[in-house]
């Protein structure tokens, strides 16, 4: 079966007059139809970079992109504007950490509904896009009353669901939650979150969750994507990778990341910073932080290796397949 | 000064009531029919030396204004706290300095704790000047030092010179720990002291948070609305909701066995790392209200999922359970 999204050896630079960083460094992955994949890792790996990349909502003048990101058979690096704009929110949507932020405080919700609604479809009727807007708060558990309310008169949570109502609209087939519910309360978070896979047995969407909580990951993804300076280090279930990890970036976040059940065991931090992107490593680019790292790590750079139970690993010390 | 039955640290029926304009004159109006923002209502906790406390709630709850009162950033609407038995407002006015040794406050964010025109140095020194510790500079230059070294921040030469924009996040935290630790204070008030920073991080500076406050014998209040990570870290956890504390007990009973239901509800929508856990989360209706004028009642109950006919009628009283383990809630039946 055809991939929904094929990533193939994406890398994003940001350009400057002094120094290159390059934010993303050949990453390639792959979404199915229906499925929902996670991409974590710390502040500065790139995660969000890579799902802006392939939105092309970075300022083009400043930023040099390579590789390709297939979507239904398109180049979403090589097409134009116009086709690109055609994909927007029909096909692909985005809901940011603080969408709400985006939402005019001097509009009715409806209002503003209706203004986007209309940009892709200028033709529809205020009935159809009411019933349309109706069917999809149910979906996330809001009052009908919200639509004639002003955003300031919405609690912070409200105004989240408002942001995944509105990118709902046009049932896009690519759903992209840039940390969209870590600024929300733990109550709040836990409830758009089922409310979310719940949606998505009766729609049928795709969706990536660009996060650095991995219990977000844990309770609402199959798949996980693990970043780190840039470079994807280990892609696979995310039964797997969160139950028993195998890269050692992978092993510090889940042992530095606390549990609610089970045994207290003592957290440990990841030692050392991100090496400086615009003058990347040679070898591993985690070999810096890295307790077990050998010769080899230093000089040489690992590649995804597939294992027997169907993830893949970036890393010297983890045998398996070479990919490809 | 405190015998063995007095607890280190009693927070004694504190109350911040904070007026609330709805735009009217309030001129003629008596102090009851005004409208009130209660956002620390009626919380009493004790603590002995040493312990860690953690105060968990969503945002709005009262927790950081709790622990700005602790520390006399605020002043309560009534009520007090006592540590080692004596009053704090009493101290406060008898040796404002005295009292600001012992009880010193870790804020949320670090980019705002420091003046952005001091270097590291300077910000360093001037508590150690002001409070007469160290005979001359020399000697206050080498505390610093010293104290750099074991948090961890090497070259101390190098950081000392710097200004806070050139340090990370978690460097500056643990600067700021390392100040609020000269002192070897009696409390430390941690105010989320990691939610802003990177989860790599996060455990190195609870960490040094920690053994910083077990060789001072220092008792820790730690403010988060991360469960999982109080439950780490803390000896007992008081949960809560409105300004009120709603259950109170030892970490282990109260996240393995929650009562109020809305312990339960918080935990249950808590999502775990583990993939197999299945979360079945317990409903809960509406969003969290605004402490303008609560109750009278009990403050959950039109979000509770247990609400019954007597919730609504007066504010619970205290149910005493196993181990110092109380919640307030009226449906809860004493064992």
């Amino acid at each position: 079966m055809e991939h929904l999204l094929d990533v193939r050896d994406l890398s994003i630079t940001y350009l400057n007059k002094s120094r290159n960083v390059q934010a993303v460094r050949h990453a390639s992955f792959t979404i199915d139809r229906g499925d929902s994949l996670g991409l974590v890792g710390e502040s500065g790996s790139g995660k969000s970079t890579l799902a802006m990349g392939m939105l092309r909502i970075l300022p083009e003048n400043s930023i040099e992109m390579t590789g390709s990101a297939l979507f239904m058979g398109k180049d979403l690096i090589s097409i134009s504007h116009e086709e690109m704009n055609r994909l927007r929110w029909k096909e692909i949507a985005v809901v940011f950490q603080k969408a709400m932020n985006a939402l005019s405080p001097v509009h009715r919700i409806g209002t503003q509904i209706e203004d986007i609604y209309r940009v892709h479809e200028p033709r529809a009727t205020k009935a159809e896009i009411h019933d349309r807007t109706m069917e999809l708060l149910r979906m996330v558990n809001m009052p009908e009353r919200v639509y004639r309310l002003y955003p300031h008169e919405m609690s912070g949570g409200m105004l989240q669901r408002v942001a995944i109502v509105i990118s709902l609209l046009h049932s896009p087939k690519l759903l992209v939650f840039d940390e969209a519910t870590t600024a929300l309360d733990v109550v709040t978070q836990g409830q758009i979150l089922e409310e979310v896979v719940a949606m998505e047995k009766t729609i049928e969407m795709t969706r990536i969750m660009i996060t650095h909580d991995m219990s977000v990951v844990a309770s609402s993804c199959r798949k996980v994507a693990v970043m780190y300076a840039g470079e994807l280090v280990e892609i696979g279930m995310v039964r797997d990778v969160l139950k028993q990890p195998l890269h050692p970036y992978t092993q510090g976040l889940m042992s530095s990341f606390p549990s609610l059940k089970g045994e207290k065991k003592q957290l440990r931090a990841i030692p050392g910073f991100l090496p400086d992107l615009s003058d990347p490593p040679a070898g591993c680019a985690f070999a810096s932080r890295c307790p077990h790292c050998t010769q080899q790590c230093l000089s040489q750079k690992p590649v995804l290796r597939e294992m027997p139970d169907g993830r893949r690993v970036a890393c010297h010390l983890v045998g398996g397949q070479k990919h490809e | 000064m405190s015998d063995k039955n007095t607890p280190f640290l009693t927070i004694d029926h504190i109350t911040k009531w904070y007026p609330h304009n709805d735009g009217r004159i309030h001129l003629f109006r008596s102090r009851e029919k005004r409208s009130w923002v209660k956002a620390v209502d009626d919380v009493s906790l004790t603590m002995n030396r040493g312990e860690v406390l953690g105060i968990i709630g969503e945002s709005g709850c009262g927790k950081s204004t709790l622990g700005r009162i602790l520390v006399r950033l605020e002043s309560p609407t009534s009520g007090d706290v006592l540590l080692g038995g004596r009053s704090t407002a009493q101290m406060l006015r008898e040796d404002r300095k005295a009292f600001r040794k012992r009880v010193q406050i870790v804020f949320q964010n670090p980019f705002d704790t420091f003046t952005p025109r001091d270097t590291i140095q300077k910000i360093l020194m001037r508590p150690l000047r002001n409070y007469g510790i160290g005979a001359s500079d020399e000697e206050r230059l080498a505390m610093c030092r010293e104290a750099l070294e074991a948090g961890g921040l090497h070259p101390t030469d190098e950081i000392l010179k710097r200004y806070p924009h050139e340090l990370s996040g978690g460097q500056l935290q643990r600067i700021s720990i390392i100040r609020s630790m000269f002192f070897k204070p009696d409390l430390i008030i941690a105010d989320e002291p990691v939610s802003m920073l990177d989860v790599s991080v996060r455990a190195d500076i609870i960490n040094m948070l920690l053994d910083l406050a077990k060789k001072n014998n220092t008792a820790v209040i730690f403010i988060s609305h991360d469960i999982a990570l109080t439950r780490y870290i803390s000896d007992h956890i008081a949960v809560m909701y409105l300004g009120r504390v709603v259950e109170y007990g030892r970490t282990d009973d109260v996240i393995a066995g929650p009562r109020h239901p809305y312990t339960r509800v918080l935990i249950s929508h808590c999502a775990d790392v583990d993939p197999d856990q299945a979360r079945d989360s317990l409903p809960i209706t509406g969003e969290p209200p605004t402490p303008i004028n609560p109750g009278p009642g009990c403050y959950f109950a039109p979000r509770c999922f247990m609400a019954c006919e007597g919730c609504r009628a007066a504010y619970p009283g205290r149910v005493e359970l196993e181990n110092g383990h109380y919640v307030c809630c009226s449906c809860i039946r004493e064992e």
